[in-house]
């Protein structure tokens, strides 16, 4: 935003050469852009919410949410009016400053990465220098609030919330950033576009196949950025079998809505990083870095090639979240602290080690990317066939019980 | 041994007048109140009586008497014995046997709660049921039901009859747990968390009461009885053939096997025999019902520890199964199949190849079952070598079915003592072997019962086959004359073994009856087995042993 506001200071507004004026201008796209990034996360946030039901409902062979509007669609809306409308509880004995203030600390922890989280070329709000590391720092706010409402709720089940939620959250935050390092080490910068930039559009030029110390600190990644947003199998804060709700146990109407408009935006952004950082952000193949920074069709294009990406990896998060169970507190941290952490550490050194003595346009560095793509594809088409193989003998099944075929495509209810 | 042989080895040891039979009860011994310790440890310890099972531990009141009444059971030699001891009604009193049998505790306590009997040496003699501030011992005859329990009224107001009755208000003045907290007095650095009796993963209304240091736990105290529906107290004032849907509400999950345990207890005080075909709609009606049960227990198992989609898989098997049992009954959930001396309805065409087509649709979804959930790692690590209980242990706290199964205990009534038409079929009882950790743990809890859902699948096609053509029920006069006498039958349900124990005096009603189930003694290890293990643990013990809340309180 910040350069744009330049640019409209400098060429449509000359005469504002007073600094208020000129802070006027920039206050002004500062709240426009604000506005627009709320909007993103709010819509998808909704929608991802249903179709994150939708697609639970897929997987447990029930119905989900179809009555309001088109295939139920707008079943978050509905929800979230709802909730809105419903009295904003605060229980007896409850700290009632603290616990009103908690939503907001979660809110702003989460939406605060949106500042750095480019969506294409020149599409990010602030390219800041130090973008993959603010983000990283700025989620941990999310912690603050958490704990807040887990302790000030008066009840002994959010207080366990809260309390394992602040050990997670902080514990998967280290090899989330040790992780995060082996790409910039690789990229030689710590911002967000830096990043991407220093990838490439094809596959092989994506820094996830760049060594195979990054092919094997993606996966490091991805299992915290999993425990940082509480998803399954690390939803032990809001462990609904064991805590009841966890720290957001005693919330209700719009405060009890931000907590999970938190968590449902997390997985945006958390997917955003993975794709910003692993697989290439909104490169284009054969489209060099300055021709996609010079045509708005380029960016378009860009943003559609991020989000698919992004997309891809939120559903994936979503079919976890409804395969897995849960680890036990003990296991959480013995997995943090005894496996992940150790790796994360290897594979910087490793990394370290790879670019000094191999680096990435020699003959054994392409070679070494195009071998890892292979293996990446082999476990992806693996994966696919495992899934095409359950697919049809469930139908197989279907079909043998019930005396009908069974297909219906995925925008369709039976 | 036989009953004679049993008594000569009692008489041997004690004298031979120490244990005379008991009146009214030929297969029953009578001994003294001050010696049922000493005859207790020794019927356990004898290799030749090897009596090691407390199966049952209740009083009657016999009104110039109480009655104490032990069923002991061997599961190595297949035999059992009951003993009986005549205590003074006015201030019953006996020694404890829980020294000797661990589950004799609760056995105890629901006796000192129903009936007043005090038992010396008991460890925590306290009410189970009832709340601790209720008065008087429902079980006795002369009890008069209160007709309030602070403020609120046992009697309700019949709003077509008096629309503008005025309703009382009074706020209930309940006594806290005040009393409860006093017995836990956590020291420095222990918290007491209220688990229940609204929480998503007790499965029904239970409370626990947690001690904790953070999320380790030094002690988890049951507090059962909040569905305490006085079920045996209601018997007694219900004729014989309607008594039977009280029974489905034993255990909502099981209902037939509960039908099935009621009916075979009344039908041996008739002595009247089940016609071939009635023995096998049951067994059919049974395994099904099992395998319903099972897929409850093990997919609310899997909820428990935090995936939902095993579980919703289930229930949508469980649906196939209650409409074939709408199909079967009319019922989906209460049944009230079972009629003394048989089945209310045969089967009506076409559910045979129903059944059929399902079981043929329901072992492939085993396996994926399996393979979602049974060998997920997470699943595993999470329940493999937690809360291992072993066979000593399992018997000494009188677990049954499933569970005792997983402890390594090769004991089915199915097999071993079979009752209705089990002996005519092949079948396996699959025994914990610590597929992934310790026998006896948590998993093993968990693949016995998958294990056993295969097993009745086998059953039911057995069945099938070779259903008998006939008569699905005994004629029976439609007032029942049961002669005096009283009996225990004992049914293998989904959560182990269900005894219904029934005394008639010739009257029209019970005069006493007793159900020992298994939920029940499920519930009181819970309290040993919670020791140092994590909150997220005792969700998973729960979980395994199966409690289902209504067959705790009865």
């Amino acid at each position: 935003m910040w350069p744009l506001a330049k640019y409209v200071l400098e060429n449509y507004l000359p005469r504002a050469s007073n600094t208020t004026a000129q802070a006027m201008v920039y206050l002004l796209f500062a709240l426009v852009g604000a506005a627009i990034l709320l909007g993103f996360a709010s819509a998808f946030a909704g929608v991802s919410s249903f179709v994150e039901r939708r697609v639970a409902a897929r997987m447990m062979s029930r119905v989900g949410p179809n009555r309001v509007g088109p295939q139920g669609l707008f079943q978050f809306m509905a929800d979230g009016l709802k909730l809105v409308l419903k009295e904003d509880l605060v229980p007896a004995g409850a700290n009632r400053l603290l616990f009103r203030l908690a939503p907001y600390f979660v809110f702003a922890g989460m939406f605060g990465t949106f500042v750095a989280l480019p969506f294409s070329a020149r599409l990010v709000a602030a390219n800041l220098d130090v973008g993959i590391l603010y983000i990283l720092s700025i989620t941990a706010l999310v912690v603050v609030g958490i704990i807040l409402g887990g302790w000030s709720s008066n009840s002994k089940w959010s207080l366990f919330g809260g309390l394992r939620s602040a050990a997670q959250i902080i514990s998967y935050e280290i090899p989330a950033g040790l992780a995060v390092l082996v790409v910039v080490l690789h990229a030689g910068g710590l911002s967000t576009q830096a990043i991407i930039e220093a990838q490439g559009g094809m596959p092989w030029n994506w820094f996830v196949f760049y060594s195979p110390f990054s092919l094997i600190v993606f996966p490091v990644y991805f299992t915290a950025a999993l425990a940082e947003g509480n998803r399954t199998p690390f939803d032990l804060p809001e462990a609904e079998s064991e805590l009841v709700a966890g720290y957001s146990t005693e919330y209700s109407g719009f405060r009890f809505v931000v907590f999970f408009f938190a968590e449902w935006a997390n997985l945006w952004i958390m997917s955003a990083i993975a794709v910003l950082c692993f697989f290439g952000g909104w490169r284009i193949p054969f489209v060099t870095v300055a021709e996609t920074y010079s045509a708005w069709y380029w960016i378009l294009l860009g943003l559609a090639i991020f989000s698919l990406k992004t997309l891809t990896l939120v559903f994936l998060v979503i079919q976890l979240r409804w395969t897995l169970p849960r680890l036990r507190v003990d296991q959480m941290m013995n997995m943090c602290w005894k496996y992940l952490i150790p790796i994360a550490f290897v594979c910087i050194l490793g990394t370290m080690t790879w670019i000094v003595f191999v680096g990435q346009d020699t003959t054994l560095g392409r070679a070494t990317r195009i071998v890892l793509f292979a293996a990446g594809a082999g476990i992806v088409v693996r994966q696919l066939v495992r899934t095409s193989f359950n697919y049809r003998a469930d139908r197989a099944n279907y079909r043998k019980m019930t005396g009908q075929p069974l297909w219906y495509p995925p925008f369709r209810l039976p | 041994m036989t009953f004679n042989e049993l008594s000569e080895r009692l008489r041997t040891k004690f004298g031979p007048d120490a244990a005379p039979p008991a009146e009214g009860a030929p297969e029953a011994l009578t001994v003294r109140s001050s010696a049922i310790q000493e005859m207790a440890r020794f019927c356990k310890e004898d290799p030749e009586l090897d009596l090691n099972v407390l199966s049952c531990l209740t009083g009657v009141d016999r009104k110039d008497r109480i009655e104490l009444v032990y069923h002991l059971l061997s599961y190595r030699k297949r035999h059992e014995l009951v003993l009986k001891a005549a205590l003074d009604r006015a201030k019953p009193e006996i020694p404890t046997v829980e020294t000797v049998w661990k589950t004799a505790n609760w056995h105890e306590r629901e006796c000192f709660d129903l009936l007043g009997v005090n038992f010396l040496g008991h460890s925590d003699l306290r009410r189970i049921l009832l709340p601790e501030d209720w008065a008087g011992y429902p079980l006795r005859k002369d009890y008069v039901a209160p007709t309030e329990y602070h403020g609120m009224s046992h009697a309700r107001v019949n709003p077509l009859h008096e629309p503008e009755a005025p309703a009382d208000r009074k706020q209930a003045e309940l006594k806290d747990l005040s009393q409860l907290k006093s017995l836990y007095q956590p020291v420095a650095g222990e918290m007491v968390v209220n688990m229940g009796p609204q929480h998503p993963s007790t499965h029904g209304v239970l409370n626990f009461l947690l001690v904790t240091d953070g999320e380790v736990m030094h002690k988890a105290v049951p507090h059962i009885g909040y569905l305490h529906r006085g079920m045996e107290k209601m018997a007694e004032s219900i004729p014989y053939p309607g008594y039977m849907p009280f029974t489905d509400r034993l255990d909502y999950l099981a209902a037939m096997s509960a039908n099935q345990g009621y009916a075979m207890a009344v039908e041996k005080l008739l002595g009247c025999a089940v016609p071939p075909r009635g023995e096998y709609l049951r067994v059919l009606a049974c395994e099904l019902n099992r395998i319903a049960s099972h897929l409850v227990a093990t997919g609310s198992m899997a909820m428990d520890i935090g995936a939902f989609t095993p579980f919703l898989h289930w229930l949508r098997e469980r649906e196939y199964i209650n409409d074939i049992m709408e199909e079967i009954c009319g019922a989906r959930l209460t049944y009230n199949y079972m009629r003394i001396g048989g089945v209310s309805h045969d089967l009506p065409d076409g559910v045979a190849d129903k059944i059929l087509r399902w079981m043929d649709h329901f072992a492939p979804i085993t396996d994926e079952f399996e393979r979602l959930i049974s060998n997920n790692e997470i699943f595993v690590q999470r329940l493999a070598g937690v809360a291992a209980i072993s066979a000593e242990e399992a018997i000494d706290f009188g677990l049954v079915g499933p569970n005792l199964r997983a402890s390594t205990v090769p004991w089915d009534l199915r097999r071993n003592m079979p009752y209705s038409a089990y002996a005519d079929f092949q079948f396996d009882i699959p025994l914990g072997q610590g597929f992934r950790g310790t026998a006896g743990d948590c998993y093993d809890r968990f693949v016995v019962r998958v294990l056993e859902m295969r097993e009745s699948c086998r059953i039911i096609r057995q069945a099938l086959a070779a259903m008998p053509a006939g008569d699905i029920r005994a004629k029976l006069p439609r007032r029942l004359k049961v002669p005096p006498g009283e009996t225990y039958a004992r049914v293998e349900a989904p959560r182990g073994e269900m005894g219904f124990y029934l005394i008639s005096d010739g009257q029209e009603t019970p005069y006493r009856l007793k159900v020992r189930t298994g939920s029940f003694t499920a519930m009181s290890i819970i309290e040993k087995l919670s020791h140092g293990v994590m909150i997220a643990d005792l969700v998973a013990i729960i979980g395994s042993l199966d409690v289902v809340a209504p067959e705790v309180d009865r």
